[in-house]
């Protein structure tokens, strides 16, 4: 319930606009009650006045049956636009929620959740969360106006028929739609579990291709894979049933209300004959159209509540370290000095144990050692993403933990063998470095990164797009590109894990040249395990 | 929400459609039997509907009382409990079209995938081509399931209806024939209009709504410029744009859905209208009126679901894109061998002039010449990256040279069946795959028929007998997807039990006692140089004691033997191996 309040208070955005998703969907419904009812009652009057009964003016329904009609296609056509449009306002208003609440947690808080499945996930609940206004608030809200404005209306031809009719929508509406999703959970879960030894099945299949073809095995376990589809297939079949007698259960409910109600009428005698008669059964048959979509509601509300849960469950997450209530200024001078530093990440074991280095400004320390010694960790606390748990961390005197988080990125640059490249051009994945460079600052940090002339040659030059984690660009030219960004931002103190690793030896002498001009006059900490890249070192460390 | 998968260019889709119509060839029972249950559910619509008017004639005109309407009353009852009968066998018969199709597909999706070959796997993205193989299928469901049969029952509803409209009365008739036709034309013509809109604004639409992610994935980098918070109004500022463009193409999508709407609502008005105004004039009888009204939004309902059914297909359509691409990758050039192998046990593999490049102008090996005979041992070492793990591919027949040949006792393994060779060679890779199966059945990998005692002896050779006794479920333990609760190295032993199990002439080690600690590589080592005794072993490694035991080394550097010898003469030269072997001893 409380997710439920937090949620609807996020959609709160332009709630103009969703109120009136919601009017014009009940407004809809109404009139293509009215219009079948009315229909009917004209027909029947008429046929009456033919017949010798009371004649009738019948200019003013005639035009109201054709106002309806209208009414009702452009009703609808509005209903869709407006609700949609609130859907986009709501998801204008979260995205940016979501975003402000997610950047003080990274990357301490989301390195665990950086894997892409989590992202994905995360992904598929802001979608989900997205469109719960329009799946869920929507239809059920209009039934809610829709139902009682009905039920009264029958009750002032019969109390009992409106009772029959109240029945029936509570029924079509809420009582089958809940009993139909409790009887789909078991084959839900059957269906999850089978979808998981699929995935199993045949995620082992492609690793294990190789493996399987030399054992004479790959027969074998592709009948597993078909097996595990199978079953699969019979939990999603015994779903389906139980989702379309749902379905047909709710048409049933509703001729039977029709049925009852017809009964009612006739029961209650001859006070009702006439053209009453013929309208109540069409009104009674096109009222359940107001609680048609309430079974879907109910469905994406379970899953919008979920995806709800989890999206909180990670904006709640304290930051991962404390900024300094009053930071101190930035350091005027940038030389480093760690002295018995240690530092784990949460419970885990100390990865950094009683480190201590200095580096002078302007000097290069290279940094060598293991996987997991811990250099990528010491890069962490130098630009405070983790807290460390004693010692000293000084940057040109200034004890490290009096600054703010800023103002220490602001000092350094960090060139890393994975730099994210945004999804846009080289120029804006370059101003993210600094805004406001010109067109000659963007030219001279690409030429500094021996990027200038391969930029120039693109077609469409620096504004050719990097594709999506800059996959269209080279490992070498996405490696340079990070390194022009670093010449841009023009910071004191330099920080580059493995620069050029990974890369072939043609684009290493490149970046190599490129980081020479950068080291220049900057103090640096290089960890690499390259020894082309380790020889513009002036200082050696071993981790 | 009603922005469906990217659309297609237009012959694409079409052909893409055929394709999907085509696999419904063999689908003919279910779905007829679904068309057939929806036919009879339709008639029974017109029968309720009859009924009803029956109903309210008898009320109206007749002043019937209940008891006189009992058998109406009655009829109409039990023709409520068959429509919706009719309707759930509909639906049950429909899953099974889509069952069948999804069954059979996905059986092709697998001989196709075993026809591939290794080398088209180890391309892709093991994620997505699984994906395909699930829920990939799954997305066809409402192309089989929805699409095919509502179109049918769509062609057919409507003119059983205005068949029975006919006699009752031919005004009502014209209005319907007349107007029926014009919904599918607005739909043409507005759909051709938005098609090319569509197509313009959905790049820009995927690219808006992949914004934020690409953010979210960026924020430390963001941070490390400072620009992480300013962000903020960028994400904004991208949705607001993204509701622009989308509502920009809403407001023509949804015109096509007004257009129907409004044409059915306005045709069944004037039916009413008209009706009434016969009725005033006593031109005809109320009871075939009011049954003409009833039937009048049962005519247009089918055609106004067209929408929907459109939408389903043209999802369909977009997800049969991949699957269609899969199954028709070209098969690469398959082993064509047929030849079975010219001795019963194997003598020597011989390598003459062997080359091979996944690229043609970059070459991973070149001129390899190396041979290896039963009861040797040849150790290949060398930077990773060198060709080494390649060349045990060659010689494994998962992959062919492009230059040279194997030669296999005599008979060049390209035209040796590839059925009579891999059952002579057992490989370890350096990253073995363990499956989410028994730790028995994954070392009888390649002998589902060995016996729990030959079993057990592998895993004892392999020196994994004395870990897997101490687990609870001991050989039963089953080991989930990454294995988990077991190291690095106890994985791997399980993975060498296996390829002891095979017993084959030829085994292929890559790197057999990585990740182990010193006691237990030794032991590895003196098992494997038993194992030599009666076979042919190649071994890869990294670390060099891995290799002392070997007859002859080949240091492989950037795809070409740089040293060849047996360790000894190796050592005594002051060779690269001896260079790496200092280097190694120097880093330890």
């Amino acid at each position: 319930m409380r997710d439920l309040r937090r949620l609807l208070s996020l959609l709160g955005a332009g709630w103009g606009w969703a109120l009136a998703g919601v009017l014009l969907s009940a407004g809809v419904i109404l009139a293509n009650v009215a219009l079948l009812a009315l229909s009917g009652w004209f027909i029947a009057a008429m046929a009456l006045a033919g017949h010798g009964g009371p004649m009738i003016e019948y200019f003013t329904p005639a035009a109201a049956i054709r106002g309806l009609a209208v009414l009702r296609s452009v009703g609808r056509y509005g209903e869709r636009l407006v609700t949609h449009d609130a859907t986009f306002r709501q998801l204008s208003a979260l995205r940016v929620w979501f975003y402000e609440r997610l950047e003080p947690l990274a990357p301490a808080r989301l390195q665990g959740q950086r894997s892409g499945d989590l992202l994905s996930r995360m992904r598929a609940d802001i979608d989900s969360l997205e469109t719960f206004y329009l799946r869920v608030l929507v239809p059920s809200l209009a039934a809610l106006l829709c139902v009682p404005l009905l039920v009264v209306f029958l009750a002032r031809f019969s109390f009992a028929a409106a009772a029959v009719m109240l029945a029936g929508l509570l029924l079509a509406g809420l009582a089958l739609p809940l009993l139909t999703q409790r009887l789909g959970r078991a084959p839900g879960t059957a269906l999850a579990a089978a979808r998981g030894d699929q995935a199993a099945a045949l995620s082992a299949l492609l690793r294990g291709y190789d493996e399987l073809l030399l054992d004479g095995a790959l027969p074998r376990q592709t009948r597993m894979c078909l097996e595990a589809g199978s079953t699969a297939l019979a939990a999603q079949r015994r779903g389906a049933r139980i989702a379309a007698a749902g379905q047909e259960g709710a048409g049933l409910v509703a001729n039977l209300t029709l049925w009852a109600v017809l009964l009612v009428l006739l029961a209650a005698g001859p006070a009702l004959s006439g053209p009453d008669f013929a309208m109540l059964g069409l009104f009674v048959l096109a009222g359940f159209e107001a609680v048609a979509a309430l079974p879907a509601a109910y469905q994406a509300l379970g899953e919008g509540l979920a995806a709800a849960r989890r999206i909180f469950e990670i904006v709640d997450l304290p930051p991962a370290l404390a900024e300094p209530a009053r930071p101190a200024l930035a350091p005027a001078r940038f030389d480093l000095r760690l002295s018995q530093l240690r530092m784990g990440y949460g419970d885990g074991p100390a990865v950094l144990r009683d480190l201590s280095l200095s580096v002078p400004e302007g000097a290069c320390l290279g940094i060598t050692g293991a996987s997991g010694a811990g250099k990528t960790s010491l890069f962490n606390v130098l630009l405070r993403f983790w807290d460390y748990q004693s010692g000293r961390v000084e940057i040109g005197g200034q004890e490290l933990r009096r600054l703010d988080g800023e103002t220490v990125r602001g000092l350094c640059t960090v060139v890393a063998q994975r730099t994210h490249l945004f999804n846009t051009s080289i120029r804006e994945n370059l101003l993210i470095a600094r805004a406001d460079a010109t067109e000659t600052q963007l030219h001279d940090a690409l030429r500094d990164a021996a990027l200038l002339d391969e930029v120039l040659a693109m077609p469409r030059g620096l504004e050719t797009l990097v594709g999506e984690a800059g996959q269209r660009l080279s490992g070498g030219q996405a490696r340079r590109l990070s390194m022009a960004r670093a010449f841009l931002k023009d910071a004191p103190i330099l920080l580059l894990d493995e620069p050029t690793e990974g890369l072939d030896a043609q684009s290493e002498t490149a970046v190599l040249g490129a980081m020479a001009r950068l080291i220049k006059g900057r103090t640096c900490l290089l960890i690499s395990h390259r020894p082309q890249a380790l020889r513009l070192a002036t200082q050696r460390l071993a981790l | 929400m009603a922005t469906h998968s990217a659309p297609l260019p237009r012959d694409q889709a079409k052909a893409l459609n055929g394709w999907l119509r085509a696999r419904a060839k063999n689908l003919r029972r279910p779905l007829a039997g679904a068309v057939g249950l929806g036919a009879l559910g339709g008639l029974l619509l017109v029968g309720q509907c009859w009924l009803l008017a029956r109903i309210v004639d008898a009320v109206m005109f007749h002043v019937e009382h209940l008891a006189g309407l009992w058998p109406l009353l009655g009829g109409l009852l039990g023709v409520f409990v068959l429509r919706a009968l009719a309707g759930f066998g509909t639906d049950a018969l429909a899953f099974e079209a889509a069952a069948q199709a999804k069954t059979s597909l996905r059986a092709s999706l697998h001989e196709k995938l075993a026809a591939l070959g290794p080398r088209f796997i180890a391309g892709q993205r093991s994620g997505e081509l699984a994906a395909l193989f699930s829920t990939g299928l799954d997305k066809l469901d409402p192309y089989y399931a929805a699409y095919l049969p509502q179109t049918a029952l769509a062609a057919f509803l409507p003119v059983a209806i205005l068949a029975v409209v006919l006699p009752t009365d031919w005004v009502s008739f014209l209005i319907m024939l007349l107007s029926a036709p014009l919904i599918p034309i607005f739909m043409i013509v507005i759909g051709k209009g938005t098609a090319s809109l569509n197509q313009l604004q959905w790049r820009k639409l995927a690219q808006l709504s992949a914004h934020l992610f690409d953010v979210i994935e960026g924020l430390t980098t963001l941070k490390l410029f400072n620009v992480s918070r300013v962000q903020a109004r960028i994400v904004g500022r991208m949705a607001e744009e993204y509701r622009h463009a989308v509502m920009e193409v809403l407001r023509v999508a949804f015109l096509s859905a007004l257009v129907l709407e409004f044409l059915a609502t306005i045709s069944i008005a004037m039916v009413a209208v008209y009706i009434g105004f016969r009725l005033y004039y006593g031109e005809m009888a109320f009871l075939p009126g009011f049954f003409v009204l009833l039937l009048a939004p049962e005519f247009y309902r089918p055609l106004r679901n067209m929408g929907t059914q459109y939408h389903a297909k043209m999802d369909a359509v977009a997800a049969a894109e991949q699957i269609v691409a899969f199954l028709e990758t070209p098969i690469p050039v398959a082993q064509t061998g047929t030849m079975a192998l010219p001795t019963p046990r194997l003598g020597e593999v011989r390598l003459e002039g062997v080359g091979f490049a996944y690229e043609p102008a970059h070459p991973t090996l070149e001129g390899i010449n190396l041979s290896l005979a039963r009861g040797e041992m040849l150790a290949l070492v060398g930077p990773s990256g060198g060709g080494k793990t390649t060349l045990a591919r060659l010689l494994l027949g998962l992959e062919a040279p492009s230059q040279g040949r194997i030669m296999v006792d005599g008979q060049d393994l390209r035209e040796i069946d590839p059925a009579s060779w891999r059952p002579r060679v057992a490989w370890m890779p350096q990253r073995p795959t363990l499956f989410p199966v028994s730790i028995a059945e994954n070392i009888r990998l390649a002998r589902p028929e060995a016996s729990d005692e030959e079993v057990r002896a592998a895993a004892r050779a392999a020196h994994a007998d004395g870990f897997i006794a101490t687990l609870s479920q001991r050989y039963e333990t089953r080991l989930d997807e990454a294995g988990q609760g077991l190291s690095g190295g106890q994985l791997r032993r399980i993975a060498l039990a296996r390829a002891i199990l095979k017993n084959a002439d030829l085994l292929v080690l890559d790197e057999p006692d990585a990740s182990l600690d010193e006691e237990s590589a030794d032991n590895i080592r003196a098992a494997i140089a038993a194992l030599r005794q009666e076979k042919a072993v190649l071994i890869i490694a990294h670390r060099l004691e891995s290799v002392r035991a070997a007859d002859r080394i080949a240091v492989i550097e950037q795809g070409r033997v740089v040293e060849y010898g047996p360790p000894a003469a190796l050592l005594a030269q002051g060779s690269a191996y001896r260079a790496a072997l200092a280097a190694y001893e120097g880093a330890a």
